[in-house]
C-alpha cells in the first residue's frame, strides 16, 4: 500500500512537471499558439507592442475603441518588453519559429527591412500618399512596402531662448553662443549636451549633425566621407577642443540630455520634442526654450534626424483583412491627432497635422516642418549589425582626446560597415 | 553457503552494524527487492528534474550543436540552411574580433578570480573570528550576492555616473585626484575598473561564504596542536588552514571561474561592450551574433566553443584540486 502510494505520488509528480512544462511552452508570449477563431466566428488577432506607461495605456484604449466598433474582431494587445533589444528578440523568436502570432507588430523603424528580408512580413496595403515620405521609406524593401508608419519622431537642436537671444545660424555660432552662455550663467554645467553613450541614440544625434554638414550614412559601402568625418569631428571638438560639452556626455542617453536641459544645466541640447513637456526646474520654463534644426554648415542642410514607430503584419497571419482594418483605424487622421494630443506621439499621417492639433500646442507646427526635412537611418536588413558597428566607431572616437580620432575611427570602421552591410560580397 | 559476518562486505557494500548476520542472510531476498524498489522510486523521484533538464538544457544544447555545423543566418529567408562542416568554427577561430574577446575574457577571469579569492578569503577569516555583531556581518555580507546581477550592475552604473554618482562624490570629498572622472564611455582602463568593482562587489560574498563554511569544518584541535608546536600565525595559515581549506577553495574557484568566463550581464548593462569594442567579452559577442545578427550558425559555434572552454577549465581545476592521497 505504502509502496503503491509512493509510486503513484512519484508518477503524479513527473506527470505534473511535464504538464507544467508543456503549459509553459504553449503560453510563452509572443510565440504562443496561433491566433484563434472563436466559436462565435469572431476573429482574434494579437497585436504585439513594446510601449509601456502612457503610450501603452493609450494604445489599449484605442484597441478597445476598435473592438467596440468591430464586434466580429477581437484584438488582444500583447505588451512585450519596453527594452528595444529584448522586444526585438521576443518577436524574432516568434517569427523564426513560424508562429502566426503576433498578427500585427508595432516596432522601431529600423526593424522592418530585417524582418522583410527574413520573409516574416506580409506587404501592407496602406496608402503611401497619406504618410510622411521619410517614414514611408523606412518600410520599403526591394520595391515592396512592409510597414505602415504609426508615429514619427524628429530630433533637432533645443536652445535656451532666455540665454541665447537669436537662434544660431552656423555650427560655429552654436559653439560661440554656448561659450558665452556658460560665461554669463554660472548655473550652466555645460554649453552643449548630446547623446554620446554607446547606444542607438548616439547614431541619431550624429545624424542631426551629419545632415547639417552635408553627410549621409545611406551609402554603407563607403561611410568614410569628408562630410561624415566633419560631423563627427565637430561633436568630438565640443568635448575636447571648445569644451562646451563635458566628457560626461560619453555616458549620456537622451534621458540624461533632456534632464540636463530641462533643469537649466545646458544651453543647447540635441534631443526629441518630448523635452518640451518638462518637468522644468531652476527657473527654466517652457517659454524659455526653443527648437530648431541644427544650423547648416557650408554644403549642408538644416539638421534633423528621424525616428518613430511602424506597424508590420506577420506573413503567417490568417487574418490579414482584420489586421489591415486595425491598421487603417490606427492610422486614420482622427486617431493620429487624438493620440498626439494625448501622449505626444507625432502623427505619421500628414492630414493629422490640422487646426485641432496646432491648437493643442504650437510645437506641432515645428514638428511638422522638421518631419518634412528629417534624415532617416539607412534601410538595410543588416542595419542592426551596422548600427552596432557605428556605435562602436563613434564611441571609440569619443574615448580619445586626439583631434584625429574621428577620422581614424571612420577609416578603421568603414570596411567593417561595408562588409556587415553586404556580407554576401565578402 | 558461507555465513556472512557483519564486518564482511556484501556485494561491495559494508555490512550494516548492529544486525545479526544470520538474520540479514535470511531476509536477504526481501532486502534486495526492497532495494530494487527503493532504487526505482529514486529514479521516479528524480525523473521530473531530469525530464525538465532535458527539455530546457539538453534539447537546446543538441540543437545548438546541430546549428553550429550549418549555415543558418535568419536575416534572409532565401539564405541556404545547409550543412557546412566546420566552416562556422573556422570563421570564429580566425576572427580577430573573437580572438580579442577571448583575450579580454581570460584576463577578466584571471584578475577577478585572484581578486575575489584574496578578498573573499580575508573576509571569511574575519567573519570566522568571534566578535560582537558577527551574525549581523555574516548576514549583511550576503546581501550583494542575493541581488540580481542586472540590478547591481545598474546600481553601480549609477554610482559611477560622473555627475551624480556616489563614487565621484566620495572621491571629491577626499579631494582625490580621480574625482570628476568619466568612468564609463571615455577610458578603457576606467571602464574595466568599473566592471571589476561591480562584478567583485556582487561575487566576493559568494566566495567568502563558501570559504567560511570551509573554515568552520576545520577541527579546532589541529589549531591547538599547531599552537603547542609553536607555529606562528602565518605558519598555521599556510600549513594548516590553506591545505584544509582546499575542498572549499576548489568549489569557490570553479564556480567563480565559470561565472567569470560566461560574464555577460554586468558588461551589457554597464558599458555595452564599449568604449568601442574594448570591453566586449565572449558572451557579449555571442549575444550579438544571436540577437542582433540572427546568425544561429556562427552563434551556435561560438556558444559551443564557450561551453568547451568552460569544460576544459573545469576539468583542469578538478585535476589540480583533486584530493591528494592521505589528505
Amino acid at each position: 500500500m505504502k509502496k503503491s502510494v509512493r509510486r503513484t505520488g512519484a508518477i503524479a509528480l513527473a506527470a505534473a512537471t511535464v504538464a507544467t512544462a508543456a503549459a509553459c511552452s504553449s503560453s510563452s508570449s509572443p510565440s504562443g499558439g496561433a491566433a484563434a477563431q472563436s466559436t462565435s466566428g469572431q476573429q482574434v488577432i494579437t497585436f504585439a507592442i513594446s510601449g509601456l506607461g502612457a503610450e501603452g495605456t493609450y494604445l489599449e484604449k484605442q484597441v478597445d475603441e476598435f473592438n467596440s466598433a468591430n464586434p466580429n474582431i477581437k484584438v488582444v494587445v500583447d505588451t512585450d518588453s519596453s527594452n528595444s533589444t529584448v522586444f526585438l528578440s521576443q518577436v524574432n523568436n516568434a517569427f523564426a519559429a513560424g508562429a502566426s502570432s503576433p498578427d500585427l507588430v508595432e516596432s522601431d523603424v529600423t526593424y522592418t527591412a530585417k524582418w522583410a528580408a527574413g520573409g516574416y512580413l506580409a506587404p501592407v496595403s496602406c496608402p503611401q500618399s497619406a504618410f510622411n515620405a521619410a517614414m514611408w521609406s523606412t518600410g520599403t524593401f526591394q520595391g515592396k512596402q512592409y510597414s505602415c508608419p504609426f508615429f514619427l519622431n524628429v530630433e533637432g537642436l533645443w536652445y535656451r531662448k532666455d540665454l541665447i537671444k537669436t537662434p544660431p545660424t552656423t555650427p560655429a555660432q552654436v559653439v560661440s553662443d554656448a561659450q558665452l552662455a556658460m560665461k554669463e550663467d554660472p548655473k550652466l554645467k555645460e554649453g552643449f549636451a548630446f547623446e554620446a553613450s554607446q547606444y542607438e541614440g548616439e547614431i541619431t544625434s550624429f545624424m542631426v549633425l551629419d545632415k547639417a554638414f552635408g553627410g549621409s550614412l545611406n551609402n554603407l559601402a563607403n561611410i568614410d566621407t569628408p562630410a561624415n568625418v566633419a560631423a563627427l569631428s565637430y561633436l568630438h571638438s565640443l568635448i575636447y577642443s571648445s569644451k562646451v560639452a563635458p566628457a560626461a556626455v560619453t555616458g549620456y542617453t537622451e534621458g540624461q540630455t533632456g534632464n540636463d536641459f530641462d533643469n537649466g544645466f545646458a544651453a543647447f541640447a540635441i534631443n526629441w520634442p518630448y523635452v518640451a513637456s518638462g518637468p522644468f526646474s531652476n527657473g527654466v520654463t517652457a517659454a524659455d526654450i526653443g527648437y530648431i534644426p541644427f544650423p547648416a554648415a557650408s554644403g549642408g542642410q538644416p539638421g534633423v534626424a528621424l525616428g518613430g514607430s511602424v506597424l508590420s503584419i506577420n506573413a503567417k497571419t490568417s487574418h490579414i483583412a482584420a489586421v489591415n482594418k486595425l491598421i487603417a483605424f490606427l492610422t486614420s487622421p482622427a486617431q493620429q491627432t487624438a493620440r498626439a494630443i494625448a501622449v505626444s506621439d507625432a502623427p505619421a499621417v500628414n492630414a493629422a497635422y490640422n487646426a485641432t492639433l496646432f491648437k493643442a500646442s504650437s510645437l506641432w507646427q515645428t514638428v511638422q516642418s522638421f518631419a518634412a526635412q528629417a534624415a532617416a537611418r539607412p534601410v538595410s536588413p543588416y542595419y542592426l549589425t551596422v548600427s552596432a558597428d557605428l556605435q562602436e566607431m563613434m564611441s571609440s572616437a569619443y574615448a580619445s582626446s586626439s583631434s584625429s580620432a574621428p577620422a581614424t575611427a571612420f577609416k578603421t570602421y568603414a570596411p567593417t560597415v561595408a562588409q556587415d552591410a553586404n556580407p554576401a560580397a565578402s | 553457503m558461507a555465513v556472512e559476518t557483519p564486518s564482511s562486505p556484501v556485494n561491495g557494500r559494508p555490512a550494516r552494524a548492529g544486525r545479526p548476520a544470520l538474520g540479514r542472510r535470511m531476509i536477504k531476498p526481501v532486502g534486495h527487492a526492497r532495494e530494487r524498489n527503493d532504487r526505482r522510486l529514486g529514479y521516479l523521484m528524480v525523473a521530473p528534474a531530469i525530464i525538465l533538464l532535458l527539455i530546457v538544457t539538453g534539447y537546446p544544447l543538441v540543437y545548438n550543436v546541430w546549428n553550429s555545423f550549418h549555415n543558418d543566418n535568419q536575416t534572409f529567408a532565401t539564405s541556404p540552411r545547409n550543412f557546412n562542416g566546420v566552416q562556422n568554427y573556422n570563421k570564429v577561430l580566425t576572427s580577430s574580433i573573437w580572438q580579442s574577446a577571448l583575450e579580454r575574457t581570460l584576463v577578466f577571469t584571471v584578475v577577478s578570480i585572484v581578486f575575489d579569492v584574496v578578498v573573499g578569503l580575508s573576509l571569511a577569516l574575519m567573519m570566522h573570528r568571534k566578535f560582537r555583531g558577527r551574525g549581523l556581518l555574516r548576514a549583511s555580507v550576503l546581501i550583494p550576492w542575493a541581488m540580481p546581477t542586472v540590478v547591481s550592475a545598474l546600481l553601480w552604473k549609477t554610482m559611477f555616473d560622473p555627475r551624480n554618482g556616489f563614487v565621484d562624490y566620495i572621491l571629491g570629498a577626499f579631494h582625490a585626484p580621480w574625482s570628476n572622472l568619466v568612468w564609463i564611455g571615455q577610458s578603457v582602463p576606467r571602464a574595466w575598473t568599473a566592471i571589476f568593482v561591480a562584478d567583485s562587489w556582487k561575487n566576493i560574498p559568494f566566495v567568502a561564504i563558501i570559504l567560511l563554511a570551509g573554515l568552520q569544518v576545520i577541527p579546532n584541535e589541529v589549531y591547538e596542536a599547531a599552537k603547542m608546536d609553536g607555529a606562528s600565525w602565518w605558519q598555521t595559515f599556510r600549513r594548516v588552514t590553506l591545505p584544509m581549506l582546499k575542498p572549499a577553495l576548489s568549489v569557490a574557484v570553479i564556480f567563480r571561474t565559470l561565472q567569470a568566463l560566461l560574464v555577460f550581464d554586468v558588461v551589457y548593462i554597464m558599458t555595452g561592450g564599449g568604449p568601442g569594442t574594448s570591453t566586449e567579452v565572449l558572451s557579449y559577442l555571442n549575444f550579438r551574433e544571436f540577437i542582433i545578427d540572427t546568425d544561429y550558425g556562427i552563434g551556435g559555434a561560438m556558444s559551443i566553443m564557450l561551453i568547451v572552454l568552460a569544460l576544459v577549465v573545469s576539468f583542469i581545476y578538478v585535476r589540480v584540486f583533486r584530493p591528494t592521497r592521505g589528505a
